[in-house]
């Protein structure tokens, strides 16, 4: 997969690195405009994030930076105004909708990659073209069918409507993380005595786990981030996940609140940026099959 | 432990034939050894044992029981893949109780088998690794643990020993040969190495092109082979064969190859006088290729160059050109050759096999 051979050439341009050698065609000038320009458009990007610490510990925070200052007014604002509640309604649309896409798209991805599956090639085109769909499009008949069954305003029905969005890309992913697996430890296992629920469970999963986790982080990160899906589906208060609540903060009293915004922001982005660590963590390990199959 | 059987078993895969029409049948016990060159279908042959290949048609009997549409998990074999397939994120000892778990067999009883089968195979210090701290050998030996502890119906080996170097190979090879004492399995093992075949089977299958060649005790197979390509297959160096043709004088038929005529006799002999082929191959085993300084009674001699000298300590072989063909020749020790020189050999015609040079059958 691309993901390995993207691990292993970067491995072989770090050690082109630590040899001391500038990359074929680049001379120490022109490597060190290169690496000028680059540092400019970092720090343009990094602008906006310092502001946004400056002004989440700045109890009087405004549109510019100001000195900085370490204060966590701005934070027990944003608690005060239910930002622990709004966090914990995001993690139970997250966690809920990465169970069900996960469990749903291990088995699709596994059947996909292992069983004669009729029409094959055309199922995985369309799966691949239902990745690229977007949300807007579906929301409106879901909505109708939402108010028909009457699933409104539940946790648990916008959940699956988020997982269901996030199950193409992950039964892709899944299947080609399969791929990968070799077969001779399904018919080792099988040989053992072991029927193919327990091979999945027992050999496949386990060999497959970077996969799984990858697939689970990003779908867990796509649910997190999801705005208009709770939005137009779950119009209770007390249900708000995080991403929506952020908004009150910016038409409140049409005066935006810079301070508590930025203070959200941060609590905000934490699980996601733990979970960002822990998945490049995964993917810099890639797969371990070594000493099971001699290649 | 039960007897293999193979009636009419054809597979087939996109267009091409992997198994032709095979008929084999494996007593209660027997170890046999499948061996061919690569894509001869002896891998399919075991793959449709084992169920992960279902046959095009015929039938594959297990113990007496037609198990064409049996899933692998429920066929009882043991099998030992070429690359081992332990799981890597478990340990040696994991790996082994893996299908004991399976069976739900007692925690005392895994714990007692896996200690026995762990002393027996030398491998109790590695119970607590994962496959990638092993080495090839070790690999080897926890791969074999797994599956004598299947206690199943019948072992399967594919080419077990061709990933290890050949000291380990040597010494595997015994290894295998005492298990199957030790446990008399019904055991089929698939190799491409002649040696192996020889070395290790009770009966040898010699498979070529998806068919069935010869089966035979290896003894057997190596001084009665049933074609050229049998011939040329089993032994090692390879036997001579020699183009020759068929010369009938009167009532008598003899061979003309290599500037000599062999008279032949016997059945061979009479075949030859009433059938039509006179393209022959002619067939002379290395050791039955001599050196000689006087000429013997009625054995042909021929004169030829020496070319090449392989000595290999307890023997030497010898590559010698006589006229327009090679032989290849297993001399004693220090035959006191120089490359070059010229030397006179005689030829065992005792032991000279005869085949037909266009369909390569024995003529006997």
């Amino acid at each position: 997969m691309s993901v390995l051979t993207g691990v292993r050439r970067r491995e072989s341009a770090e050690n082109a690195a630590t040899r001391g050698e500038a990359p074929p065609g680049q001379s120490r000038r022109s490597r060190w405009v290169i690496n000028l320009i680059m540092g400019l458009i970092g720090i343009w990007f990094l602008l906006p994030l310092a502001w946004l610490l400056d002004a989440a510990f700045n109890p009087n925070a405004g549109p510019g930076l100001a000195s900085p200052q370490l204060s966590v007014t701005n934070f027990i604002g944003a608690f005060h105004t239910g930002a622990g509640r709004d966090i914990a309604n995001s993690l139970y649309l997250a966690i809920v909708s990465t169970l069900v896409t996960t469990a749903v798209s291990l088995l699709a991805g596994y059947s996909l990659s292992r069983r004669h599956v009729p029409f094959k090639g055309a199922v995985l085109v369309a799966v691949l073209f239902l990745t690229g769909l977007p949300v807007t499009m579906l929301l409106v008949p879901i909505y109708e069918m939402y108010v028909a069954f009457n699933w409104l305003n539940s946790p648990f029905w916008t959940s699956l409507v988020l997982a269901s969005t996030s199950v193409p890309f992950a039964i892709w992913l899944l299947k080609n993380f399969i791929d990968q697996v070799p077969r001779e430890f399904e018919e080792a296992a099988a040989i053992e005595g072991s029927g193919e629920l327990r091979t999945l469970w027992r050999v496949v999963i386990p060999l497959a786990l970077p996969g799984v986790l990858v697939s689970a982080i990003l779908t867990f990160i796509n649910a997190w981030g999801a705005f208009l899906i709770p939005l137009v589906l779950d119009s209770n208060p007390g249900q708000t996940p995080a991403a929506v609540g952020i908004y009150q903060f910016l038409d409140a009293n049409a005066q935006v609140q810079y301070g508590p915004l930025a203070a959200y922001s941060i609590l905000f982005s934490i699980p996601v940026l733990v979970l960002y660590l822990i998945s490049s963590r995964w993917l810099q390990g890639g797969f371990a099959f070594a000493g099971g199959i001699k290649g | 432990m039960a007897k293999i059987v193979l009636e009419g078993v054809t597979k087939r895969f996109k267009g091409t034939t992997a198994v032709d029409d095979l008929d084999l049948e494996v007593e209660d016990g027997e170890f046999l050894v499948i061996v061919g060159p690569s894509g001869c279908g002896k891998t399919t042959t075991l793959r449709m044992l084992a169920g992960f290949d279902t046959p095009t048609s015929g039938s594959v009997m297990i113990g007496g029981k037609r198990v064409n549409a049996m899933p692998p998990k429920d066929r009882n074999l043991a099998m030992v893949f070429q690359n081992y397939a332990l799981f890597p994120h478990m340990t040696v000892a994991k790996n082994l109780s893996f299908g004991m778990k399976i069976r739900h067999e007692p925690r005392a009883t895994i714990e007692s088998e896996i200690a026995r089968i762990a002393d027996m195979l030398g491998i109790e210090p590695l119970l607590g690794r994962k496959p990638s701290q092993l080495s090839g050998g070790e690999r080897q030996r926890v791969a074999l643990g797994r599956a004598l502890l299947r206690k199943p119906q019948a072992f399967l080996l594919d080419e077990p020993l061709s990933n290890l170097d050949a000291a380990l190979r040597t010494q595997m090879r015994t290894e295998l040969q005492r298990i199957h004492r030790q446990f008399p399995v019904t055991t089929i093992y698939v190799t491409h190495d002649q040696v192996e075949a020889m070395t290790m089977a009770d009966r040898v299958a010699l498979m070529d092109k998806g068919r069935l060649q010869q089966i035979a005790a290896p003894q057997a197979m190596y001084e009665e082979p049933a074609s050229a390509f049998v011939a040329g297959f089993i032994g090692s160096p390879k036997i001579n064969l020699i183009p020759g043709r068929l010369r009938k004088t009167g009532s008598s038929v003899a061979v003309s190859c290599l500037s000599c005529d062999i008279p032949v006799n016997g059945s061979a002999g009479e075949v030859l006088r009433n059938g039509s082929a006179d393209e022959l191959l002619v067939g002379f085993r290395p050791e039955e290729i001599r050196p000689t300084v006087v000429d013997a009674a009625d054995l042909p001699v021929v004169t030829g160059t020496v070319e090449v000298i392989e000595p290999l300590g307890p023997e030497t072989h010898v590559v010698v050109r006589v006229g327009e063909e090679t032989l290849t020749c297993k001399f004693p020790a220090r035959a006191g050759l120089s490359v070059g020189g010229s030397i006179r050999l005689e030829l065992d015609v005792a032991q000279m096999k005869l085949f037909d040079a266009r369909t390569g059958d024995r003529i006997r």
